[in-house]
């Protein structure tokens, strides 16, 4: 009976701690999808790879959304002309290189403040590694779904251009509305895509208002349904494995973080909130192993792959997980020992 | 998938349904974070630095809840036609809309139904309990040893151990401390440990601190869990094959539990 209380206890802990910051991150992500232009955006980022990959694994400090979120704006990144190496680094790290997740994690962290600064050191170095990797390939759309490969400039045309010119969408077949001066708005495509398009159609503010609320209520109820069963998990591990499997598991350098990794893989908490069931951790796990946890869970996890599907193809999201799972791999393996 | 599969009823007149279960949601979860905060079981959840970003959440959620309520209220009364809500893509489904719904609604309800309890002894035995902070655990930024021997609780005793961990430093001194009582595995009769669960952030880092005490011979053993104010001297006793400081008690009274049970 203790235990089950105990475990009650862990469980509406977790929730309570996370809330907020689940209520915050889907607040900002809502209102920068609504007010913030991305092309305006695109056209100030460096065209240089590694510079690009970089930028756009920074970016997420102007768009804090968690890793459900980050796919959409990646994807709408890509169709807008953005460089490869941008929408990559953005998709990688700006789930964990944002303000609220700083935050978060240093609540949860901040007896241990080397977690929460490597945390983000190492999400950058390796999102940052793969975007250059990936814009090594100059045309990206072998690697996308096709309907996302269409809407996609040649990239022989001047990407610059692309971004700033929907004057070539006149060249496909299809219905269009035209819009202001110059700007036209394919009818005909998928209406995400169209919606997508018109990002910067100018809307009412009471509207944008609205579905910025809409928005926000969408997001919480599928994010918290998330965070209710990763909270779960956590407490049930905590109270009905025993302690010497886990602690045998938790202190071993490799075994630790492996068993990290796979956990961040299947429970897909996000990563607003990842740090408080990381923390419930903390006493038995390596402290590379939290690490880990706290940065390969954000880039790929059971949850987002489904995601990512709606942009890549099976073989480039195989490569993305095999890359960022072997460096996060070798950092935290590197951490657990020669740090502690 | 970009067309939310909201189904906006756009009949004058008629009760959206999907939103009404929105504002349940919503209203609930705003309502159980209320219920911790003002029965002050919060405490028992998180760390008093943190339960203001409770609080807020708790106000937030019941003002989006109005937000959605006054959407019902002007589709039902007519007052104006909201056109079908559109998001931008920015959304996937992840879960089945029934699914997450369910479970928003059941644990919101559980919450507010169910009282939490602090953390016992099993708890404690399962995450180990110590004298020390180990690596893992929370290095003290500052720390001061001019309280008096007997105004220090547990954890100020375990970080006074920390700093200088010769247990004959501070024999004879006295000891008043609170905590819950565990009988660890193979310690023999007259000795239980006194202990405290700390808290860092919130009830999932609980890690429980303890200090081991003799009781006088021919005194009653306190049950398991039992709240105990204990007074005594400190004295050096052999326990677990270690050499540890250990409360010599002159006098263990009961005490209620207290309202938050945790030291920080």
């Amino acid at each position: 009976m203790g235990q089950l209380n105990s475990g009650i206890t862990l469980f509406l802990s977790l929730l309570v701690e996370a809330m907020p910051f689940l209520l915050m991150g889907v607040a900002f992500s809502s209102i920068l999808l609504f007010f913030v232009d991305e092309r305006k955006l695109i056209a100030v980022l460096p065209r240089n790879p590694i510079l690009a990959a970089l930028a756009g694994s920074l970016v997420g400090f102007l768009f804090p959304v968690c890793e459900c979120g980050n796919v959409p704006v990646a994807r709408r990144l890509l169709m807008q002309g953005a460089p490869t190496a941008v929408a990559i680094g953005f998709l990688l790290a700006a789930p964990t290189v944002n303000p609220i997740v700083f935050w978060a994690t240093w609540v949860a962290f901040r007896d241990q403040p080397e977690i929460v600064f490597l945390r983000l050191i190492f999400t950058l170095l390796i999102a940052t590694t793969i975007a250059a990797i990936f814009s090594s390939q100059k045309d990206m759309r072998p690697f996308l779904q096709q309907n996302l490969a269409r809407l996609m400039a040649d990239p022989a045309d001047s990407p610059a251009q692309a971004a700033s010119d929907d004057g070539s969408m006149l060249l496909q077949s299809g219905t269009f509305l035209l819009q202001a001066p110059g700007k036209t708005l394919q009818l005909s495509a998928p209406a995400g895509q169209t919606l997508a398009m018109a990002g910067s159609m100018p809307k009412p503010f009471g509207d944008r208002l609205r579905l910025m609320v809409d928005n926000m209520i969408l997001e919480l109820r599928e994010l918290g349904a998330v965070l209710i069963i990763g909270s779960a998990i956590a407490a049930f591990v905590q109270v009905a494995i025993p302690r010497e499997l886990v602690l045998s598991l938790g202190q071993g350098p490799v075994t630790s973080i492996l068993a990290m990794m796979i956990l961040a893989w299947v429970v897909s908490i996000c990563s607003t909130v990842d740090s408080f069931f990381a923390l419930s951790f903390a006493s038995t796990f390596t402290s590379g192993s939290l690490l880990a946890f706290l940065v390969f869970g954000p880039m790929i996890d059971l949850k987002n792959i489904s995601l990512l599907l709606t942009v890549f193809k099976g073989r480039a999201i195989l490569y993305l997980f095999v890359l960022a799972g072997q460096m996060v791999f070798a950092l935290s393996l590197l951490m657990n020992l020669y740090w502690t | 998938m970009a067309v939310s599969s909201r189904s906006i009823s756009r009949r004058k007149g008629s009760i959206p349904w999907s939103m009404v279960v929105d504002l349940l949601i919503l209203g609930l979860w705003g309502a159980m974070l209320v219920r911790f905060w003002v029965t002050g079981q919060m405490a028992l959840l998180l760390h008093p630095d943190y339960q203001w970003l409770a609080h807020l959440t708790a106000i937030l959620l019941l003002g989006l809840a109005a937000l959605r309520g006054r959407q019902i209220w002007q589709q039902v009364s007519q007052f104006s036609r909201l056109p079908p809500v559109i998001t931008a893509d920015s959304h996937i489904s992840l879960l089945p809309r029934q699914i997450s719904t369910s479970l928003l609604l059941a644990v919101a309800v559980f919450g507010l139904i169910y009282t939490p309890r602090p953390f016992t002894s099993d708890t404690a035995l399962q995450r180990g309990i110590t004298d020390t902070l180990t690596m893992t655990r929370s290095q003290p930024q500052r720390f001061t040893l001019n309280t008096n021997p007997e105004e220090r609780t547990i954890i100020d005793w375990v970080r006074t151990l920390n700093v200088y961990p010769e247990p004959d430093a501070y024999a004879g001194k006295k000891a008043d401390v609170a905590g819950f009582v565990i009988y660890p595995p193979g310690w023999s009769e007259n000795y239980l440990m006194i202990s405290r669960f700390v808290l860092t952030c919130c009830a999932a880092d609980a890690y429980p601190v303890g200090l081991p005490v003799r009781l006088a011979e021919g005194q009653p053993r306190p049950r398991q869990d039992t709240w105990l104010q204990v007074q005594g001297q400190m004295t050096t006793d052999t326990l677990d094959g270690k050499r540890q400081l250990v409360i010599d008690a002159s006098q263990v009274e009961e005490i209620p539990e207290p309202r938050n049970p945790y030291e920080y």
